[in-house]
């Protein structure tokens, strides 16, 4: 069982007017990825959801077959997130679409403050075709910079409508700018993985049978990242964890799990939560009862699709 | 009752080219039939029962003052709370002193404590670093170890409370710590840690007894400034539907001497709107709900940069003194498609800029418009005008656009912001009004209460004097003339409110709205127009002293 003192992750979507940041939206509420998304919006006009898919709508609230549930922020942050902490059960993650003149950093405060919450990540979305012409307008250029600065990961959209040499050249530019990881998207399509984190039902894992060290088979051929599970069969090295989480290269998108430390490390009486998103991490005592073997772990790694073997991330972290 | 009432007066001052004094005006039903001399309107006076009332014998008669732009509801919110602003406040209930300093404003602090019931938050608005220095947590509990104290920013930038506050706000400190934009030490809110605190007291300052509470205070103070109409200039801003009942209780009595003209915020489609054109239908509904006092009409609010006394304006270069940035409140790339929204419906579009790069913003895109589609009379009105250089002036005149200034800037902050803002030269040319006058651009000047003092008068001497709270004159090439600054408060704000075929000015047929004052303004002159005695206004031909 999870209890519900869990705070609830807060991921920051932010970047320009146009960057793709309602398509992501619309992906993450339409999608098949089992979570219980709060996504705040800050109107609904440009949500694009499948009647169909819709349960109920009282206005401020769009309510999803999938648990998702939609808010429009109308102004007040602080009434839209208590409105959707209050849903029962809660949800697994709250995702908020920052205003295209937000500076995403700012926004991602409430993830520090807001009770029953922490920050997962913000990710700003940059334009391949306009992200550098915006960046020298009078009128938002230093808005648009201070964006890419304040985010733990960029994702450039639109990558796929750009010359080869035109991608290259942005990706290195934002990288320049933002210093931190820089992934190219196409079509504004980015798999919800990327944005998903750590949540109540990865540490709800009900049956912890498995014990391997194989690498799985990764997913969707089409997309641009692959998602891996990474299973421990006993206790990790901490200084090793921790140098991986350092050195991992920007391919490694989105790390995530459970682990538990050797005895020397602290003993392994207490599993850690591990979260890393572009080159932000962290190691923490899990604060809920975790379903998983004493002793094993797992950790979910989303990784630029043909970057890298998980099998290698796996020597990284235990000998062969 | 008579048919007609005549007020006869010292002097009429009217505010018409063609006949600029009269010694009377005749009033049937709320309106004026004729101004002129008693000699002249014989034919009304002999035709119909009538009534000379020579009550302003020794007065001077003007158009009701029109304040454009201001905030019924901010103030509504504000107005129950103390002011220790570092300019003075003449209430119509107190007259407040300036709190200069840091001393000042904990004397000032210890006394309300002690006016105040003992349960009462003490809730003090108008700090300001600049002037009164850092104050925090530990300073607060001196003042009391029981009241929650709050000290607000005059911008409303910020917060600092003790804690007894804290106890008060029931608010976990242990998640506050985490929060960057909260110092649980100092006491301090700021930016996004202003949502905690707010999500803790507006249960209490928006509850329906305390605002309604506001608000009448609210109507006292637009009496008091001697206003027969006003603007509200953001309808909407802490729920449209809310404020519209709370308004409709309040302010639709008989007993309230002037009217509201509201503009509603509109940054673009809300709630199930699917598209601009189901905003621009919304919009042009909302004159279905008019009652005698409260008017929408087609006027829209818009924004584009930040606050003025928040120091969030955007600026171009050099930006400003510290390098800090200022805050879009729309995209620029949003508002320029609503407000072709708005220009190609035909809406006249009011756009709140406080900074050049603000006003650069809001001027491109009126440019671009009218190149699209070309319109005149269009009314596309500057809002605050903090800072705009004099080129930028001259394409204003080429577009057509009309200016409402917030004057008083240069009273309060001219001085704070050339040392610590912008440095001298554009702090000094803040509030240009001399440049908007030599180009031939209409204007109006607003209190944005509580921003400014809701004085007309008042506003209207800084305009023509550009006097600071030093006693400097700050750029005295941009002084409005005598005749500019009262316009700016009469018939050029009708103007920006597209109502000047009905009020602003006295001739046949407006409203019968006076201000009526001790002295002529024009007799006066510029250095004394603050300082002239209000004996109280007439509202649609009925007679209202202060």
């Amino acid at each position: 069982m999870i209890s519900s003192v869990e705070p609830v992750p807060i991921t920051v979507l932010g970047g320009y007017l146009g960057a793709g940041k309602t398509t992501l939206v619309n992906r993450l509420l339409s999608g098949d990825h089992g979570r219980r998304l709060a996504v705040l919006v800050n109107d609904f006009g440009e949500v694009n959801i499948d009647v169909d898919l819709i349960t109920s709508h009282d206005g401020e609230t769009i309510s999803l077959q999938n648990g998702c549930v939609c808010c429009s922020i109308a102004d007040a942050l602080g009434e839209s997130l208590d409105r959707v902490l209050a849903l029962d059960p809660a949800p697994d993650q709250i995702v908020i679409e920052a205003s295209g003149v937000a500076d995403p950093a700012k926004v991602a405060a409430y993830g520090y403050g807001w009770p029953g919450c922490r920050l997962d990540a913000v990710i700003v979305l940059a334009d391949a075709e306009t992200i550098q012409v915006r960046a020298k307008d009078q009128f938002v250029g230093e808005l648009v910079t201070r964006q890419l600065r304040g985010a733990n990961l960029v994702l450039v959209t639109k990558s796929d409508l750009v010359s080869p040499e035109v991608l290259d050249s942005v990706l290195s530019w934002a990288h320049d700018v933002a210093e931190v990881p820089v992934l190219p998207v196409t079509r504004g399509e980015v798999e919800p993985e990327v944005v998903l984190a750590m949540s109540r039902s990865d540490l709800d894992v009900g049956s912890a049978r498995v014990a391997t060290r194989d690498a799985p088979p990764l997913t969707d051929a089409d997309a641009m990242f692959e998602t891996a599970t990474l299973r421990f069969p006993g206790p990790l090295a901490r200084s090793r964890l921790e140098a991986a989480l350092t050195l991992w290269s920007q391919d490694v998108v989105r790390v995530k799990g459970i682990v538990w430390f050797a005895e020397a490390d602290g003993g392994n009486a207490e599993p850690h939560v591990v979260q890393r998103v572009g080159l932000r991490w962290s190691i923490e005592p899990a604060t809920t009862e975790v379903s998983l073997e004493a002793g094993g772990g797992r950790l979910v790694v989303v990784v630029r699709r043909g970057a890298l073997e998980a099998a290698a991330l796996i020597s990284d972290l235990v000998e062969a | 009752m008579a048919d007609i009432t005549v007020f006869t007066a010292r002097r009429g001052r009217t505010m018409e080219a063609s006949m600029p004094t009269a010694e009377a005006v005749a009033v049937r039903d709320g309106h004026i039939v004729e101004v002129g001399t008693l000699e002249n309107m014989a034919p009304w006076i002999d035709g119909y029962d009538h009534e000379i009332d020579d009550t302003f014998r020794d007065h001077v008669i003007m158009p009701g003052f029109i304040d454009p732009h201001l905030h019924p509801s901010m103030a509504a919110v504000l107005l129950p709370m103390e002011f220790t602003t570092v300019v003075e406040w003449d209430l119509p209930w107190s007259e407040i002193g300036a709190v200069g300093g840091r001393v000042e404003l904990l004397d000032r602090l210890i006394e309300l404590d002690a006016e105040l019931e003992p349960e009462a938050p003490l809730f003090a608005w108008g700090h300001h670093p600049i002037w009164h220095g850092e104050v925090d947590r530990e300073t607060l509990n001196n003042i009391s170890a029981t009241r929650p104290v709050i000290v607000w920013h005059r911008g409303y930038h910020s917060l600092i409370v003790n804690d007894a506050c804290y106890r008060w706000m029931d608010i976990d400190l242990e998640a506050a710590r985490r929060h960057p934009h909260i110092d649980v030490d100092r006491g301090a809110f700021f930016e996004t840690g202003l949502g905690v605190a707010y999500r803790h007291m507006n249960s209490f300052l928006l509850g329906t007894e305390r605002f309604r509470a506001g608000l009448d205070r609210m109507r006292q103070v637009i009496h008091h400034g001697g206003q027969t109409t006003i603007g509200d200039a953001a309808m909407g801003m802490y729920g449209f539907e809310e404020e519209w009942e709370h308004l409709k209780a309040v302010m639709e009595r008989p007993d309230t001497p002037f009217r509201i003209q509201l503009m509603p915020a509109e940054m673009g489609p809300v709630g199930d709107e699917q598209s601009d054109e189901a905003m621009i239908e919304r919009i042009l509904a909302y004159p279905q709900r008019n009652t005698h006092r409260l008017r929408f009409s087609d006027h829209v609010k818009m924004f584009a940069d930040g606050g003025f006394f928040a120091e969030l304006l955007m600026l171009k270069a050099p930006g400003h003194l510290d390098g800090r940035h200022g805050e879009w409140m729309t995209p620029p790339e949003r508002f320029e498609q609503v407000a072709r929204a708005f220009w190609n419906a035909g809406l006249k579009i009011h756009v709140h800029c406080t900074g050049d790069l603000g006003v650069e913003m809001a001027l491109s895109t009126l440019e671009k418009l009218q190149w699209e589609r070309p319109r005149f009379n269009h009314r596309f009105t500057f809002e605050h005008f903090g800072i705009s250089s004099a080129q930028q002036v001259a394409r204003m005149a080429e577009v057509g656009a009309l200016a409402s200034v917030n004057a008083y800037y240069v009273y309060e902050l001219s001085r704070a912001f050339a040392d610590h803002t912008l440095g001298y030269e554009r702090a000094s040319q803040m509030s240009r009004l001399g440049s908007l006058e030599r180009a031939g651009i209409r204007f109006a000047v607003h209190s944005d209460f509580t921003m400014a003092p809701a004085k007309p008068l008042n506003n209207a001497w800084v305009a023509a004097n550009r006097l600071n709270e030093s006693g400097e004159v700050m750029c005295s090439n941009e002084r409005a003339s005598l005749d500019a600054a009262i316009k700016a408060i009469t018939c050029n704000a009708a103007y920006v409110l597209g109502l000047e075929d009905e009020i602003g000015s006295l001739r046949w047929g407006k409203r019968a709205d006076f201000t009526i004052l001790e002295a002529d303004p024009y007799d006066v002159g510029a250095e004394g127009l603050r300082d002239i005695p209000i004996w109280g206004t007439v509202f649609e031909g009925e007679k209202f002293p202060i």
